[in-house]
């Protein structure tokens, strides 16, 4: 890409980005959360929600407001802003909206196959789906038995279809095939995404990157922890890891030796941006490593604000909002389950 | 009218409402509009209030109404407007409110759900029958059996075992946009072991629920084997297809379609009566619905206005704090009285000390309302500080149509706000929507007087559309000039140019009656002439105006009792003002009025003087207006000047001084003021919640403590932006010049441009007659378009700047609140 954005962004990508700034500011705030803690009831939260910027989302929801209600409700409002910026974006920024819908496309796949091992209802598990990552042949997906069944037949036209040249086999899915993949998959996204950015350039190149490294990074040890105990061997586990970020390489090499938690950690200590991160886990509230994760992925996506006549704003404003459901919603549950001591560990968006 | 020059007085007013009574009473006061009501819980979140319980029930009937204003609105109805005044209602006609709407909610639901789907049902129907009626079946069925035919050696060649195999039909239909997704995912799953063929609806079918024509894609599958028919039905469910049982025998299926046209026919009757019961539901709807919709909006305004009361210790009254006019105070006594009298209890009100600033009523009609709201959207005036208003009346309408003179501008100005004023009483011109036009007629007062003073300048400038009129004779005379100087006809055939000579006698007769003369409009000195005139009226206009708003300030000094500013503040700034610029204006009228035709050539320039007098020298070249003009000038500058430390250092040194004239006397009258402001109110409320009374005395102590640093520090921004600000407000008021020329030579260009060149066109009456008619559309055209709405546009918006900069930042500070009573007028429309 030419250099010097600052130039010539506004004339295409202005607007919406003016428009994300806008939403990104109708965030709920510190004080918002405050007044959402002290609810008793979901009818309070509701009609406190009133007063942000969600407004009467939840006016034609028929009684009783129930937890996943007012999830379906926030996904569909989040949806809603998301397919305007699709609609109104131009090339290249349409492509990196495409981007960001392809890791939800990857998890409505893989839920619904593995909805179909389990011989679930289709229509139950769309309901689950992500609205973000919705496609026309998702739900033809139980009709494939091998990955390149699925290839072909499904998910050839779909954005997906690049991702699978890792992946082509003639394996059953069963529950590991289907982990495998969404793995696979997931490590492919993120390198093309990443290669994306980077071609991209720009201001772009360097808020994006940072962003995407550091996802590859936390999915490396994801699955590095997740894959203690099982039958997985290591050298399958290393294929599994995206190969760019932090880590890269000799990171994914040892992680892909590690035996469990403390190795890990010992590893990580090498590491000055993760070994903060490591050593807050367990400490004051109990943080579990994915809330520390989740915190560190809240301020990068915040700081992506700071620059101005780039993409990566999309993507944060998309994450937060993310974050600010996962948080609204787990406000609620600990609302309507009456297990108020844990209300406050949600994940303050600054 | 009285209540035009400041705002009225406002009082903090304590209302008892007896528990029992309070709804009534508020409601009343909620049809009157006379009091705003104070926020007392403003620490309380909005769901842990008192009446929040309530609130949530009318909120809910509103869910109700929505639901069913929506379907009355999809039916194609309208509400009617709800007639008559319906004032809220008890709150136990709430419960029946609640029920029958909620009934009516419930039969719409039901009977909706029934059309719904038979409607479904209907249209599942003819999609059946548009497949089977859609001429794939007898293609397929020749092309399969010709197919066979010819292919009858090959298919026997591989083996006897597939004979038997028979073909599957899967028929349904799909949406177009999914059509070639669906044919192609068919495809490739199937790896091509199938005959698929699509073929569109000729005629689209109604949407089931939307009621939109749609068309629909049909398609026919013919393959071979069970598994791949699974594999297609699942492909077909997921793209949401209807599918159909597709006979193979071409007469079962006309069978079936016969009997498909018949089902349908009756289904449509029925269709026919479920929708003539609804229309009977939404005609119930159209009825309940505007009067309740009217009383539940009131009855919810009513809770929240008691909510933002605070309960008694007793829990048998409401405590509400409200600002109400004094004036409407008897009013309000009364309306508590009669709408707590069922009770028994009476309902009370009285007046409270309070140290808020009360906030801003002043009454208007709707002349009035305009003018005052030119002066709203610059601030609120700050309470009981002298309004603007009544002035600008006059002085804004005045100061537009110096920018505005033409009389046939102002003429059709005038007429066009005349015809808004007497169609005001029209409810078609009240009800009209459109924005702009709403501007328009929210100003068609101010516009009147606009065109009015427009027209009387026109006749000072004596311009018409740019044309000048000979009202009365001119006071030259050529033929005197002509006889005295021996004009032959040959001189005036040479000359295009003649020069009149007011010196000589008989050429000028005398200044014209009224504005300038005609004459003028002929002279090739025309415009200097003009300029001249214009530029000095527009410093002695701005100079009275700008002394006008000094003067105005004296009324706020006497009434906030701050006389110490009337010496320190009000006359240095008038003598400031006047010394250097109102010695001007009298410059300039002195010159007027001394210095005669006779003298001309040895005329004083005035703007050499008034340069002199600021650098104390003189020039040789210039005569003096009068004798001692130096002294005169030279006293006027430094007492000028003098008043400037005056102004700088008056105030606060008073303020400081009377400050710690103050701290030396012992503290008790302090003592004593604080239990006479906190006392009172502790006293008659009994000991509620009044922490905010606290902080608020609090506050005061805080604000006795002078901040000496700040009080210098205002008054030097004071001071410099008074002395700066006269000087180019002075040059600032020079727009009226230069604004009054720009639309003088925009209308003369216009007239010299098109209507000139249109009328010396034709010399024979017929081409003339014809050409002039588009000429003259132009020229009515640009007229109103470019020097009626455009120069009309920044005449307006300049004349608006000297009244908000020039003339209101010398007294006016425009940091009040309007009183916005707690009515229910907004729901009432």
């Amino acid at each position: 890409m030419l250099e010097g954005a600052e130039l010539y962004f506004n004339v295409d990508h202005g607007y919406l980005e003016g428009l994300v700034r806008g939403c990104k500011a109708s965030l709920l705030t510190q004080q918002d959360y405050i007044n959402l803690v002290q609810c008793e009831t979901l009818e309070d939260l509701k009609i406190h929600l009133q007063t942000t910027d969600y407004g009467n989302f939840l006016a034609n929801q028929t009684n009783p407001l129930t937890v996943s209600k007012i999830d379906t409700e926030m996904r569909k409002r989040l949806c809603g802003e998301f397919e305007y910026f699709r609609n109104h974006s131009l090339e290249p920024l349409s492509t990196f909206l495409t981007y960001m819908t392809c890791s939800y496309m990857i998890d409505n796949v893989i839920l619904l196959m593995n909805g179909a091992l389990q011989k679930k209802s289709v229509k139950e598990i769309l309901g689950k789906c992500h609205p973000l990552g919705r496609f026309t042949e998702m739900e033809a997906v139980n009709i494939a038995e091998t990955p390149s069944d699925l290839f072909n037949a499904i998910l050839v036209e779909t954005p997906l279809a690049p991702f699978f040249q890792d992946c082509m086999s003639e394996n059953a899915l069963d529950e590991l095939n289907i982990e495998l993949l969404r793995n696979k998959l997931y490590k492919s996204y993120l390198e093309t995404f990443y290669k994306f950015c980077k071609n991209h350039g720009d201001v772009t190149a360097e808020v994006m990157c940072p962003i995407l490294e550091f996802e590859a990074d936390r999915r490396a040890f994801i699955i590095t922890l997740n894959s203690f105990g099982t039958e997985l061997s290591k050298e399958d586990r290393e294929t599994l890891y995206p190969t760019f970020g932090k880590l890269y390489p000799e990171g994914l090499r040892l992680l892909a030796q590690a035996e469990d938690f403390d190795q890990m950690k010992s590893i990580v200590d090498h590491y000055v941006v993760y070994k903060p991160l490591f050593e807050a886990v367990g400490g004051s509230g109990g943080k579990t490593l994915e809330d520390v994760f989740y915190e560190r992925e809240v301020q990068m996506n915040v700081l992506a604000f700071n620059r101005q006549f780039h993409y990566g704003v999309f993507y944060a404003y998309v994450k937060l909002k993310e974050q600010e459901m996962r948080n609204i919603v787990w406000i609620a549950e600990c609302i309507s389950q009456r297990h108020r001591t844990k209300i406050n560990s949600y994940i303050p968006i600054l | 009218m009285g209540s035009m020059f400041r705002s009225e007085e406002v009082a903090l007013v304590q209302l008892f409402l007896p528990t029992a009574a309070a709804y009534t009473c508020v409601s009343q006061l909620g049809e009157l509009g006379l009091v705003e009501f104070r926020d007392l819980n403003a620490s309380v979140s909005a769901f842990q209030r008192r009446f929040v319980v309530d609130v949530r029930r009318c909120e809910e009937l509103e869910k109700t109404f929505t639901f069913l204003q929506e379907e009355v609105r999809r039916a194609g109805l309208v509400l009617p407007r709800p007639e008559g005044r319906l004032p809220a209602p008890p709150p136990r006609d709430l419960l029946r409110i609640q029920e029958e709407t909620e009934r009516l909610a419930q039969e719409l639901r039901d009977v909706r759900g029934n059309q719904q789907s038979l409607r479904v049902q209907l249209h599942q129907l003819q999609l059946h029958a548009a497949v089977l009626g859609q001429g794939h079946g007898p293609q397929l069925a020749t092309a399969h059996t010709y197919g066979a035919s010819e292919r009858t050696p090959l298919l026997q060649a591989p083996g006897g075992p597939h004979q038997d195999l028979r073909v599957n039909f899967v028929a349904g239909a799909v949406e177009p946009h999914k059509a070639p997704a669906l044919e192609r995912l068919l495809w490739r799953a199937c790896r091509g072991f199938l005959i698929a063929s699509f073929s569109e609806l000729e005629r689209p079918l109604e949407h089931p629920v939307t009621g939109e024509p749609a068309t629909w894609m049909t398609f026919l599958i013919s393959y071979w084997g069970e598994q791949i028919g699974q594999k297609i039905r699942k492909i077909t469910d997921c793209f949401h297809c209807h599918v159909f049982p597709f006979l193979e025998q071409e007469e079962a299926r006309r069978a079936a379609l016969q009997q498909l046209q018949q089902q349908s026919q009756e289904m449509q009757e029925v269709l026919g009566e479920t929708e003539r019961f609804l229309s009977q539901v939404l005609g119930r709807v159209q009825q309940l619905l505007p009067p309740a919709q009217v009383q539940v909006r009131k009855m919810k305004a009513v809770y929240l206005a008691l909510n933002q009361c605070s309960v008694s210790t007793t829990h048998k009254c409401l405590i509400a704090e409200a600002w109400c006019a004094t004036r409407d105070l008897p009013a309000l006594q009364e309306a508590l009285r009669d709408s707590s009298a069922e009770e028994g209890v009476s309902a009370v009100a009285h007046r409270i000390p309070s140290r808020d600033m009360p906030p801003t009523l002043i009454r208007t009609n709707r002349f009035t309302a305009s003018f005052q709201g030119i002066v709203d959207s610059y601030g609120v005036g700050r309470y009981q500080e002298v309004n603007p208003a009544p002035y600008t009346i006059i002085t804004f309408p005045f100061l537009f149509a110096v920018m505005f003179g033409d009389v046939g501008h102002g003429l059709l100005m005038f007429l066009f706000a005349l015809a808004m004023v007497l169609a005001e009483n029209r409810p078609a011109v009240k009800a009209a929507q459109n924005e702009i036009w709403q501007t328009f007629f929210g100003g068609r007062y101010l516009l009147l007087l606009m065109g009015l003073f427009s027209v009387y300048t026109g006749f000072i400038y004596n311009e018409c559309f740019s044309r000048a009129s000979s009202i009365f004779p001119s006071g030259w005379s050529v033929a005197a000039m002509a006889n005295q100087s021996g004009w032959s006809d040959a001189f005036l055939a040479q000359h295009t140019m003649l020069t009149l000579d007011p010196n000589v006698t008989g050429v000028f007769l005398g200044p014209y009656p009224f504005g300038i003369d005609p004459i003028w409009s002929l002279a090739a000195n025309h415009l200097s002439f003009l300029n001249s005139f214009k530029m000095k009226m527009s410093v002695i206009l701005g100079v009275v105006h700008m002394a006008f708003g000094v003067v105005l300030g004296v009324f706020n000094h006497m009434h906030f009792g701050q006389r110490h500013r009337l010496l320190l503040e009000t006359l240095p700034e008038l003598t400031f003002l006047l010394g250097l610029f109102g010695y001007l204006v009298f410059l300039v009228i002195y010159k007027w009025l001394h210095v005669s035709a006779a003298s001309a050539a040895s005329a004083p320039s005035i703007l050499i003087h008034f340069i002199n007098m600021f650098l104390f020298s003189h020039s040789p070249t210039n005569r003096p207006l009068y004798p001692q003009q130096e002294v005169v000038q030279a006293m006027l500058v430094v007492l000028a000047l003098a008043m400037v430390p005056v102004l700088l250092l008056g105030t606060p040194l008073h303020l400081l001084c009377r400050h710690r004239r103050r701290r030396r006397r012992p503290t008790g009258r302090k003592q004593e003021d604080k239990a006479g402001l906190l006392g009172l109110p502790d006293a008659s409320v009994n000991g509620w919640g009044s922490d905010e009374e606290k902080a608020g005395g609090l506050e005061d102590e805080q604000e006795a403590e002078l901040v000496p640093s700040e009080v210098f520090m205002h008054q030097a921004i004071h001071t410099i932006e008074f002395c700066l600000g006269c000087i180019s407000n002075t040059a600032s008021y020079l727009r009226l010049w230069a604004l009054s020329l720009a639309h003088a030579q925009l209308s003369e260009v216009l007239w010299a441009m098109v209507m000139r060149i249109g009328l010396g066109l034709g010399r024979e009456v017929g081409v003339a007659a014809v050409v002039l008619v588009p000429i003259f559309a132009a020229f009515a055209v640009m007229t109103v378009a470019i020097l009626l709405v455009m120069e009309g546009l920044s005449a307006f918006l300049h004349a608006l700047r000297l009244h908000w900069v020039e003339f209101q930042n010398k007294f006016y500070s425009g940091t009040g609140y309007k009183l916005s009573p707690f009515t229910f007028a907004a729901t009432d429309d």
